[in-house]
């Protein structure tokens, strides 16, 4: 859909038209990278895989950041960019529209990468939510260990995995889990994700997986079972083939990192565009707000077409 | 030990299902709530998780299956019904579970997980078998397992628009079923193993032959996602429900579509999740977000098949042989005990006597030929022409022979264009109106067995007067509605007297009912409904001649023809939208009825359906082309409801009226994400919960809303929109809330959000308040409310940086004014506004005096005294506690965060620090802190769903109890009498706080 009036109002939806960004998602990855430096490392990072990349801001930014802006050597770098959704090309980027929760689409990646491992992987990621909160957030959690299962396979030792999270009821579970892979685990919040959202962003620095543990995936096998043999994979059906009972988890508070400086622009404040504007933001000029992200094409299209026809009415 | 328990919980429910013809089960978070749905009888409530909500169960006679999460119980149908407490049985499945169903053998179970894998599970929780389909483990959002006669279906719905149908004992594939675009929500076989049905994102229901996979039909009429469907009525129906909030019912048998049977509106604003159907009784039940669970009688038009019956002229002419001329229509009618009586264009009086099914023509009357107006009241039907004749006729209780009858020939006005009548104790009053502003407005006294004229009482008539509906009271005071929403009172005892006039109640359209409600002393209640759709109660003094609206709201959307309380005293509104003509429970919020009709612009009345006016089953008699429809409303089979529920989105702010409102009952108001604020009512003993009204005055979701003493609330959401309600607890029929003072606003734009408030009374009969107003573009606004002329003057505005603010406190520290604010950059600011209200008086800590500034108020642009930081991100929730020379604030954050910090006078500037806090107080957003037991004890609630009690010691919060609630997205709390807490997000409980308890 085009732009809302909304967005136009949105400072940081502005900010992505007037710097080619093509959503506003930029800027989360720039301010996590403001915090942690992971994209600043000029000579040893060279192999990046954005999972959930559609529309592509955070592909632009890496390829801005590991090519463009780049004073280093090239020689070797790629960036794989992962998205159910079709993506229009980026420079230095290589797209794959495949499912991040199918088992072949790790053996894409390492394939693209001639079998080397990456320095760092990050997912966006996001289903669409339904309402029921609970689902949502294990749905949204199974997506973070997709990636973590494709991470663990193709993740150098000490590279960092990002990823978006809802701070939902387990998400304390998920920093437990995430605990026994990484070195440390921080929960970051970027100043452009509006604190009135469960949003956040994983930040897991220094990879260093159980050394008795070998990951692998099988078509067949379910992430709890992938996991099992790493003190992740909590729910096991037992030996005697006998369902848990309910027990206490493992649960554990991540460390908590608002990123983005004080001076940068507050998501959830309200920004004046108006002539007799008595604030003294520095009004971004005033271009054409086409619709940066392309236009999407929902399921729903064709009931939105009855509706506009006035078939979808309360006839009986 | 403490006690800390949950009462009580209203919040989404995601399954229903009738267990027989009497009991029907609920889930409700944990918990199964068993009602015996025909009298509205809540039998038992049974706990079967720990944590997890109970998303779906499968029942056979004996036994029963849920599932919600990672969670499956199996149990005995008699254990469900008798034992309150079976968290013991839950056992936990790997994976998410999608669905559960019971095997044949009444032993076993099959347990879809979301990995398109089936668990057979024997009532031990011993795995016996794992079956999936090779290859096919992507997640899925739904699914469904059918045991069919010869074998046992699986039906997994993908995210990607398939549907994988597979045999469980093969694990081989029988269809891949293609035509849905995005996630497929539902899927279900039929039982007779004929049908797949299945919905999906893109809104539609695909019928499909399992047989050889085809699609068979689509059906399109949902606005949004569709959640749940069923076969029934021998498979040849189905019935679905989804995030518009509507129930559905379609015809199968239709090649290529199905067709709608039926659209009912069952919950608030967003998301039924679940339906069944009891197929003997013919009665759907629903669940939804809003926690209500809703039945409905499908057969409601045709359960004792003459609801509705339609005649045409020519049809009623057939069976009184006599003839009807081609242009003849019928021109008015009222429904009696008996049956109708009607009168045509040319002055044929015809009957309808029901227990007959027969028509007469009574008479033909050549003076009501050209026009006529028609008044039924008991068995009494009155005819009027515009030239002062008057017939009336009084019918005996059979209806077969007129007891009674008289004409009159009046001549007090030119010409007659309105005539009415009213019950005035045992008489009636006839009102007869001319269009002559000069002319007289007349009422005559009719004694109704003789039908003689008592008494004649000419009043002068206001200007811009058009009478419209009457109300007698007090066999004294004639109320007379009128267009321009204005209404007349009459004094009966004094025709010379000018009348009382009540003028534009609302912006202007007519009013269509005037309803007396109750009195006390010199009170009188009404309620007064104005046909643009916005109602009131209104408190008349006829002596003083003064009044007070005391409540008032709009309905949702339609016009209002009139409103009545029932025999269970709630507010019941009728009118017409659209085309259809409704019933509509405003109370809690549903639909009793609607009727196709065409809509407003038709002759139509809603008359008692036996006469005795119980305001219980009506006649709705109406005319659509030329034909005349009698549509009998019947009292439902079934309750419509076994619970109300609250919002259907969530809860954003919760505040408790500190006095009581009555022994054990607290009144609360709740302001949601849905737009409306509700006035409810809560128990301290039993937790029950009752709404009174949903005020739909803001457009935008709520952000605050607080009872800033025992009479006002103030709420504030975006678009600046903040309101001061009056609150009316005397009156015994209902609490009342109206609309005192709006705010003004501003800037123009509608994400403009004031975000908290707070106030300071300034006189002791707390009447006048200054209140602080914060806004999302960082604005602060000092305002000075003054009752007198009801009006919000600005007294200042400044403004902090340009990020968000999100809590405010006005703070009087050794005789100084103070402003504190919580921005989302996490700091603590303080401003020092003493000096800036130069008006203001402050003595003994209180503020005593203001006035309002002669010169327009400009930006100051004032400096904080102090910026503290306390939080990395947004200070979510705020507390303050105050003392001599200091004051303690407590704060929450966005970071996980609990802090203390003090603030004190030092060389007379403030100075604070920042003592204490808890960086992991919580492991996601903390959404509210409130101090209670004076100022010992703290509540926080976050995002995890853990409420929390903290021991407030020195400079320090030692945690002292923690609990988990259902309540998910939770936000908001509010405490009473330090015991109990109301726990507010999407859903609401009720608990008991009790350190001191055994
Ligand atoms: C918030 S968007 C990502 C935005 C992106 N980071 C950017 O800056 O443009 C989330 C994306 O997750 C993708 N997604 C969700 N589930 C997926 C899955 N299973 N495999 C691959 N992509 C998925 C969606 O298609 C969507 O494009």
């Amino acid at each position: 859909m085009g732009k809302s009036s909304k967005d136009k109002r949105d400072l940081y939806y502005r900010k992505a038209k007037e710097q080619g960004y093509r959503a506003r998602s930029a800027f989360k990855l720039l301010q996590l990278n403001d915090e942690f430096h992971f994209l600043d490392d000029e000579t040893n990072l060279k192999r990046v895989v954005d999972l959930c990349a559609a529309p592509g801001s955070w592909s632009q930014v890496l390829s801005r950041k590991m090519f463009t802006e780049s004073k280093g050597n090239l020689d070797g770098k790629k960036i794989v960019a992962v998205d159910l959704q079709p993506m229009s090309p980026i420079e230095n980027v290589t797209t794959l529209q495949a499912d991040i929760t199918h088992p072949e689409t790790l053996s894409k990646i390492l394939h693209l990468f001639g079998n080397e491992k990456a320095d760092f992987v990050c997912s966006d990621g996001a289903p669409d939510v339904t309402g029921l909160h609970d689902l949502d957030e294990y749905v949204q959690q199974q997506l973070i260990m997709s990636a973590l299962q494709l991470t663990t396979c193709i993740l150098k030792k000490n590279g960092t995995f990002v990823a978006k999270i809802f701070r939902g009821r387990d998400i304390d579970m998920l920093y437990s889990q995430l605990g026994y892979l990484f070195e440390k685990v921080i929960c970051a919040k970027p100043k452009s994700s509006r604190g009135t959202s469960l949003e956040a962003f994983i930040v897991c620095l220094g990879y260093n997986p159980p050394s008795n543990w070998e990951p692998k995936l099988d078509l067949n096998k379910s992430v709890e079972e992938f996991f099992s043999g790493c003190s992740l994979g909590r729910l096991k059906i037992s030996d005697d083939n006998k369902l848990s009972n309910w027990k206490i988890e493992e649960r554990d508070i991540a460390e908590f990192m608002s990123c983005g400086g004080l001076d940068s622009v507050d998501s959830d404040a309200t920004y004046h565009f108006d002539e007799d504007d008595t604030s003294n933001v520095k009004k971004p000029a005033l271009v054409s707000l086409d619709p940066i992200q392309s236009p999407t094409n929902p399921p729903y299209k064709k009931a939105l077409e009855l509706k506009r026809k006035g078939k979808l009415t309360r006839a009986v | 030990m403490s006690n800390f328990k949950q009462l009580s919980h209203i919040g989404p429910s995601l399954c229903v299902k009738f267990y027989n013809d009497t009991i029907l089960l609920a889930a409700v978070g944990p918990f199964i709530h068993v009602y015996e749905f025909r009298s509205d009888k809540l039998i038992n409530k049974c706990r079967i998780f720990h944590n997890n909500k109970i998303h779906g169960f499968d029942i056979s006679q004996e036994k029963c299956v849920l599932y919600g999460g990672k969670s499956v119980s199996i149990i005995s149908i008699s254990d469900l019904l008798n034992q309150i407490d079976l968290k013991h049985t839950e056992l936990y499945v790997p994976e998410w579970v999608v669905a559960c169903t019971l095997a044949n053998d009444n032993e076993n179970c099959y347990v879809l997980t979301c990995y398109n894998q089936v668990l057979i599970l024997n009532p031990n929780g011993v795995v016996l078998h794992t079956k999936k389909l090779l290859n096919e483990r992507s997640i899925l959002y739904s699914g469904s397992i059918k045991v069919l006669d010869d074998r046992v279906v699986v039906n997994a719905g993908t995210v990607m628009g398939g549907i994988l149908i597979w045999d469980l004992f093969s694990e081989q594939k029988i269809h891949n079923l293609k035509g849905h675009v995005g996630s497929i929500f539902y899927v279900t076989v039929s039982d007779d193993g004929k049908y797949v049905a299945s919905c999906s994102d893109d809104r539609s229901i695909r019928l499909w032959n399992l047989e050889n996979g085809q699609e068979v039909s689509i059906g399109w009429g949902h606005t949004a996602r569709i959640w749940n469907l069923k076969f029934f009525n021998n498979n040849m129906n189905l019935i679905s429900v989804g995030e518009d909030c509507t129930c559905r019912t379609w015809d199968i048998s239709s090649e290529s579509e199905l067709i709608t049977k039926n659209v009912y509106e069952v919950h608030l604003t967003k998301n039924c999740w679940s339906c069944d159907v009891q197929e003997e009784l013919m009665i759907a039940a629903t669940a939804g977000n809003d926690g209500r669970i809703k039945l409905i009688d499908m057969n409601k038009a045709s359960r004792y098949g003459n609801e509705l019956q339609s005649f045409t002229l020519q049809s009623i002419g057939e069976t009184l042989e006599i003839k009807f001329e081609k242009n003849e229509i019928i021109k008015g009618f009222h429904w009696f005990s008996f049956g109708l009586i009607a009168i045509t264009s040319l002055g044929k009086i015809i009957k309808y006597v029901e227990c007959t099914q027969s028509w007469n023509l009574i008479v033909v009357n050549e003076d009501l030929a050209s026009y006529s107006n028609t008044i039924g009241i008991d068995n009494t039907i009155i005819f009027s022409n515009n030239k002062g004749y008057v017939l009336l006729l009084a019918f005996s209780d059979d209806g077969r022979s007129i007891i009674m009858q008289k004409e009159l020939h009046t001549d007090y006005l030119s010409k007659v264009t309105n005539c009415m009548c009213v019950k005035f104790d045992e008489n009636y009053l006839i009102t007869l109106e001319s269009p002559n502003p000069n002319d007289n407005f007349i009422a005559l006294e009719i004694e109704p067995v003789s039908l003689e004229i008592k008494r004649t009482f000419k009043f002068n008539k206001p200007g811009n007067f058009v009478s419209s509906c009457l109300e007698v009271v007090n066999q004294n005071y004639l109320l007379v509605g009128s267009r321009f929403s204005t209404v007349a009172i009459f004094n009966l005892s004094d025709c010379e007297r000018d009348a009382f006039m009540i003028k534009k109640l609302n912006p202007g359209d007519t009013v269509t009912s005037i309803k007396f409600v109750e009195s006390k002393d010199d009170s009188n209640l009404f309620s007064i409904t104005n046909r643009d759709g916005f109602y009131n109660i209104v408190n008349i003094n006829f002596d003083n001649e003064t009044y007070e609206v005391i409540h008032s709201n709009k309905i949702v959307k339609g016009f209002l023809e009139g409103a009545f309380y029932n025999k269970d005293n709630e507010y019941i509104t009728y009118g017409f939208k659209s085309t259809l003509f409704y019933m509509y429970n405003e109370q809690h919020g549903y639909e009793i009825l609607s009727q196709l009709c065409g809509g407003a612009h038709r002759q139509w009345k809603l008359c008692s359906l036996d006469g005795t006016n119980s305001n219980e089953e009506f006649m709705l008699v109406y005319i659509k082309a030329s034909e005349l429809y009698l549509r009998r409303i019947y009292k439902p089979i079934v309750p419509e409801t076994l619970v109300n529920g609250l919002h259907g989105r969530e809860i954003r702010d919760i505040s408790i009226l500190p006095q009581p409102f009555n022994k054990e009952e607290y009144l609360f108001a709740t302001a949601s994400e849905d737009t409306t604020i509700r006035l409810n009512k809560f128990n301290l003993v039993t937790g029950d919960i009752k709404s009174y009204w949903a005020e739909r005055k803001h457009v935008s979701g709520l952000q605050r809303l607080k009872f800033i003493s025992n009479k006002f609330l103030i709420s504030s959401s975006a678009r600046e929109e903040l309101f001061l309600w009056a609150i009316n607890t005397s009156f015994s029929s209902n609490p009342y809330i109206t609309v005192r003072a709006t705010l003004p606003t501003s800037a123009h734009s509608p994400d403009l959000r004031i975000m908290d408030f707070d106030t300071l009374f300034i006189n002791e009969d707390r009447t006048d308040f200054i209140v602080s107003t914060i806004y999302s573009d960082s604005t602060m606004k000092i305002w000075y409310y003054d009752s007198t002329d009801n009006q919000f003057k600005l007294l200042w505005t400044s403004r902090y940086k340009t990020c968000c603010l999100l809590n405010v406190k006005l703070i009087i520290l050794e005789d100084e004014l103070y402003l504190l604010v919580a921005p989302t950059d996490g700091h603590l600011v303080v401003y020092n506004i003493t000096n800036e209200l130069e008006t203001a008086r402050i003595s003994d800590n209180k503020l005593v005096n203001i006035k309002v500034p002669m010169v327009p108020v400009t930006l100051s642009n004032l400096k904080p005294e102090i910026e503290l930081a306390v939080h990395q991100s947004g200070i979510k929730c705020m507390d303050v506690e105050f003392s001599k020379d200091t004051f303690k604030v407590y704060t929450g954050g966005d970071d996980n965060a609990l802090s203390i910090s003090k603030f004190y006078k030092n060389g007379g500037r403030i100075c604070g620090e920042f003592v204490y806090s808890n960086p992991k107080a919580a492991s996601s957003t903390i959404t509210s802190c409130q101090l209670f037991k004076n100022g010992t004890r703290l509540l926080s609630t976050s995002v995890d769903q853990i409420v929390r009690v903290w021991k407030v010691e020195e400079d320090k919060l030692v945690s002292m109890a923690s609990r988990y609630t259902t309540v998910a997205d939770t936000g908001s709390s509010d405490i009473i009498k330090d015991s109990s807490l109301l726990i507010g997000g999407v859903g609401l409980s009720v608990w008991e706080y009790d350190e001191n308890s055994n």
